[in-house]
């Protein structure tokens, strides 16, 4: 699955939690999961069917250092490449 | 000495009753001797137990997991616990009704079992009528959509057939294909001669797995786990002996791998006695082999030993008597000639079924 997703949208078998003994934000998949950063956690969170646009705008309101437009782009390019994104005009 | 740490994934044998008769069944051999099966509290408790421990990831597996009618009050408590819930299952007793059900419980993820992409060969391996029960739990599965692994253990006897199970899984649509070379521990080892593929076979195989892997990438993921008997080094048993996954039998006997169960000489503390948390960082069976102190030469000065940990100790303890040595699949281990012996003397021989304890021996299972 290649990225570029307008809007993107986190799949059903992907569960963002929180591991209270680790201290660490996880999205777990079938098999495998990542271990995020809070703002990491965060974009996972706004992949709700928005579009990317809408997303780092969200995200600004969150965030005083921002992260870039072009590094949410990368994340997200990742994510859906392991199949855990879908778009949700799709 | 780094601190232990805590385990993600849990295995969760709920029985070691199954329908099918796997002749390389990760369940012990003396299945007899293994009657006992929790009750739903106590499996409660044990899942409750383990996401305060840490656990991430729980398969419910057997045996055949759905032969427990709590199936599902004990996905339900998992999904409580906020772990991540898998079914690993044979599927022949599984419908769209199952499956519906097992949705609503919380179910995340499914694996289904395949022996053969032949119905009369898949048949003849499983000892039961099953392939077509196998397609239809797929559909099912798919139906509800659950993400669907398709697990097929690879072998002698389907190994050449490894284009045609990969055409099928993109035909059944599932999510991921798992293509894991028999690991020969357990039942696997008792039927080594038999199931051991030859070189030629290993290697086309490899070839036709990486030619479809770059074309099915964008629908399939192939999952291709190698027969480390045909490999240069051991493979990374467990990441770990007691550094990540942790087996609960249905009994409540806690094991650091479910292979380990029959090895002479181990103990294995039962969760009915002794908290989780308790056998997970302190017991001696888990102890053993953390670290790097048990290893002998010539693991101990090697610089993959941090890599593959000497290998798989149920191996070990197999080919050479001594749990502690290394993994005789490595070139390096003294003994790697065992290795060589067996592929040399491996042949399509006989075949021994696993068989089930008599059916007068089922514990009651409370609804």
């Amino acid at each position: 699955m290649s990225g570029n997703l307008s809007r993107p949208l986190l799949v059903r078998h992907a569960r963002l939690r929180w591991d209270d003994r680790r201290g660490q934000h996880q999205l777990v998949f079938p098999e495998g999961m990542l271990v995020l950063n809070e703002s990491g956690a965060a974009i996972v969170r706004l992949c709700d069917g928005r579009t990317v646009a809408e997303l780092v705008a969200a995200l600004s309101q969150s965030f005083s250092d921002v992260p870039l437009a072009g590094d949410v782009t990368v994340f997200l390019d990742r994510l859906a490449q392991k199949g855990l994104l879908r778009d949700a005009n799709t | 000495m780094t601190p232990t740490p805590r385990p993600l994934c849990l295995l969760a044998e709920l029985t070691y009753r199954c329908p099918l008769k796997c002749p390389y069944c990760s369940n012990p051999l003396e299945l007899r001797r293994y009657r006992d099966e929790m009750v739903t509290t106590t499996w409660q408790r044990v899942l409750s137990e383990a996401a305060a421990l840490g656990v991430v990831q729980v398969h419910f597996s057997g045996g055949e997991p759905l032969l427990r009618r709590d199936l599902h009050d004990l996905i339900r408590s998992a999904r409580r616990l906020d772990l991540y819930t898998h079914l690993s299952t044979g599927a022949t007793l599984a419908d769209e009704a199952t499956f519906e059900r097992l949705r609503s419980a919380g179910l995340d993820a499914v694996q289904i079992s395949l022996l053969d992409v032949r119905p009369s060969q898949n048949d003849w391996l499983a000892g039961a009528a099953s392939f077509d029960k196998k397609r239809r739990a797929v559909e099912a599965a798919r139906q509800c959509e659950f993400p669907v692994t398709l697990n097929v253990v690879l072998h002698r006897h389907n190994l050449d057939r490894i284009q045609e199970i990969v055409e099928l899984a993109v035909q059944w649509r599932v999510n991921r294909l798992e293509l894991a070379h028999v690991q020969y521990v357990g039942w696997a080892f008792r039927n080594r001669a038999a199931l051991l593929p030859t070189k030629e076979q290993v290697e086309r195989a490899e070839r036709v797995v990486a030619r479809a892997r770059a074309l099915c990438e964008a629908q399939l993921e192939i999952v291709h786990v190698l027969p480390d008997y045909f490999q240069q080094y051991p493979k990374a048993c467990l990441h770990g002996w007691g550094q990540t996954f942790l087996t609960v039998a249905p009994d409540g006997a806690v094991l650091p791998c479910q292979a380990a169960r029959e090895i002479p000489g181990l103990t294995f503390p039962n969760v009915c006695d002794v908290a989780l948390a308790d056998i997970w960082f302190e017991a001696p069976v888990f102890q053993r082999f953390r670290g790097e102190s048990w290893m002998s030469e010539p693991c101990r000065s090697c610089e993959r030993r941090d890599l593959d940990f000497g290998g798989c100790r149920c191996q070990a303890f197999l080919l050479t008597g001594d749990i502690a040595a290394t993994d005789p699949v490595c070139h390096l281990s003294p003994v790697h000639e065992l290795v060589e012996l067996a592929l040399r003397e491996s042949t399509a021989g006989k075949i021994a079924f696993r068989t089930m304890p008599p059916d007068g021996s089922r514990p009651a299972i409370p609804d």
